[in-house]
């Protein structure tokens, strides 16, 4: 074997290598959707009995003087939730590791979140939902589920902002420091779960980069060892 | 494992699918923001004390204005307010004194009135509770809303007419909220009125 021959060998070993470590990066990366999305069929069926419970909990009945009447908090926990719930579940069962499911469960998520703020009353321990949800959506691994669950959080920001600033700043004239106030809190999470996210892809890229190099050098011992025994039993004959 | 290729016809049930998923939301959650931001019915404005009230005022502090908030027992937006009601009165430290007025009808049960609102109240510094019966008192002062906040100065005059909560049955800053500290503090706001939210109060 001449020094080019064995260059091109080398070569063609790497382009087998990258191709191959693409191919188990690819399949790595899916296996984490699959797997998230499944637990967030589960999550969406949990917040979905959890926001009626809660409704039946806070606010059972609307009351009218002595009547009382079933509390539109209840309905809207059975058919909102239901709503909010059902459409990434059966996506999550059906399409688990589709790009869309991912991202509808991410609008979803954030929803819940205000969903069971409403349902609570308000209650300043609700609103850490927003932030247990991107840390949940941050185990895809996947920065622009991020991007899409903040969008949502920004979009409801702005349009109660614009229609009723009494409920998103608690006062009528809002000073422009609040709404950053609470974007900040929401950035701040969003870029270190955003690095963890690209950290995790790069160690998972070097893991399958590992794993196709191994199964390139047991190939090539394999090819070795037969050449060894076939050379051996020509020796012998 | 990579990600199946999906048939045009799978491909639009999803998008159906979708936008169905969409409209559900939009009208579920324009339905509850309508209900949520759709206020009571305000009292109608009046100058001062109703002199057939039998609400005493505080005689142990006569120089501080009267916080007065009507509520419903058992209305679970009054909740609301009523957390509300214990911020400002930490916001007021001693510059108030503030009842709340539980509207009940007649010969209601024990515990009908005793619900976990009326025992907040019991546990709230400086705020005192009067129970109601027939809803009298709630009639000498217009109020129709659980939750209506009315403010009076020290020589009876009405300041203020209102509710103290963002949005009905939620926690959070409020105009009404500032007003009654602005008017307690310094004398002037920027309205002496503000929206309330909450369950009707009768007819009881």
């Amino acid at each position: 074997m001449t020094p080019m021959d064995l260059g091109e060998d080398l070569a063609v070993r790497e382009a087998k290598v990258t191709a191959r470590a693409g191919e188990l990066f690819a399949e790595q990366r899916q296996r984490v959707f699959v797997r998230v999305d499944r637990m967030f069929l589960g999550l969406m069926g949990g917040q979905w009995i959890f926001g009626i419970l809660v409704a039946f909990f806070f606010s059972p009945y609307a009351w009218e003087g002595k009547e009382s009447t079933v509390h539109p908090h209840v309905w809207t926990a059975v058919l909102l939730g239901g709503a909010l719930s059902l459409f990434p579940m059966l996506l999550a069962w059906k399409r688990p590791g589709w790009i869309v499911t991912r991202h509808v469960i991410a609008v979803s998520q954030m929803l819940w979140s205000a969903l069971l703020i409403h349902l609570s009353g308000g209650r300043i321990e609700t609103h850490f939902h927003v932030f247990g949800s991107l840390a949940f959506l941050a185990f895809y691994l996947e920065w622009r589920v991020l991007v899409t669950a903040t969008a949502v959080v920004v979009a409801d920001h702005l349009a109660r902002g614009l229609f009723w600033p009494e409920s998103v700043y608690g006062i009528t004239n809002p000073e422009s420091w609040r709404f950053l106030e609470h974007a900040f809190w929401v950035v701040f999470e969003d870029v270190f779960l955003a690095i963890a996210c690209v950290n995790g892809v790069r160690d998972m890229r070097r893991s399958a980069r590992r794993q196709a190099e191994l199964e390139g050098l047991r190939e090539s011992d394999e090819l070795k060892t037969f050449a060894l025994e076939m050379a051996l039993a020509e020796a012998r004959a | 494992m990579h990600d199946r290729p999906m048939s045009r016809k799978e491909a639009g049930l999803w998008i159906l699918f979708g936008v169905l998923w969409l409209g559900a939301i939009g009208a579920g959650g324009a339905r509850l923001w309508t209900y949520k931001t759709t206020p009571g019915a305000p009292a109608p404005l009046q100058r001062g004390w109703p002199a057939a009230s039998r609400i005493p005022r505080d005689r142990a502090r006569p120089a501080l204005p009267t916080l007065i908030m009507m509520a419903h027992p058992n209305c679970p937006c009054t909740r609301a307010s009523v957390g509300e009601l214990a911020n400002l009165m930490q916001r007021l430290r001693g510059r108030v004194a503030a009842r709340v007025v539980f509207v009940v009808p007649r010969g209601a049960a024990r515990s009908w009135t005793e619900s976990d609102t009326w025992r907040a109240v019991q546990s709230m510094p400086g705020v005192t509770s009067w129970i109601d019966e027939g809803g009298l008192e709630a009639a000498r002062f217009g109020a129709r809303t659980s939750g209506q906040v009315l403010l009076f100065a020290a020589n009876g005059r009405l300041l203020f007419s209102g509710g103290i909560t963002p949005i009905r049955g939620h926690l959070g800053d409020s105009a009404g909220q500032e007003r009654i500290v602005s008017l307690v503090t310094t004398g002037r706001a920027d309205a002496a009125t503000s929206r309330v939210f909450g369950c009707a109060l009768g007819p009881v």
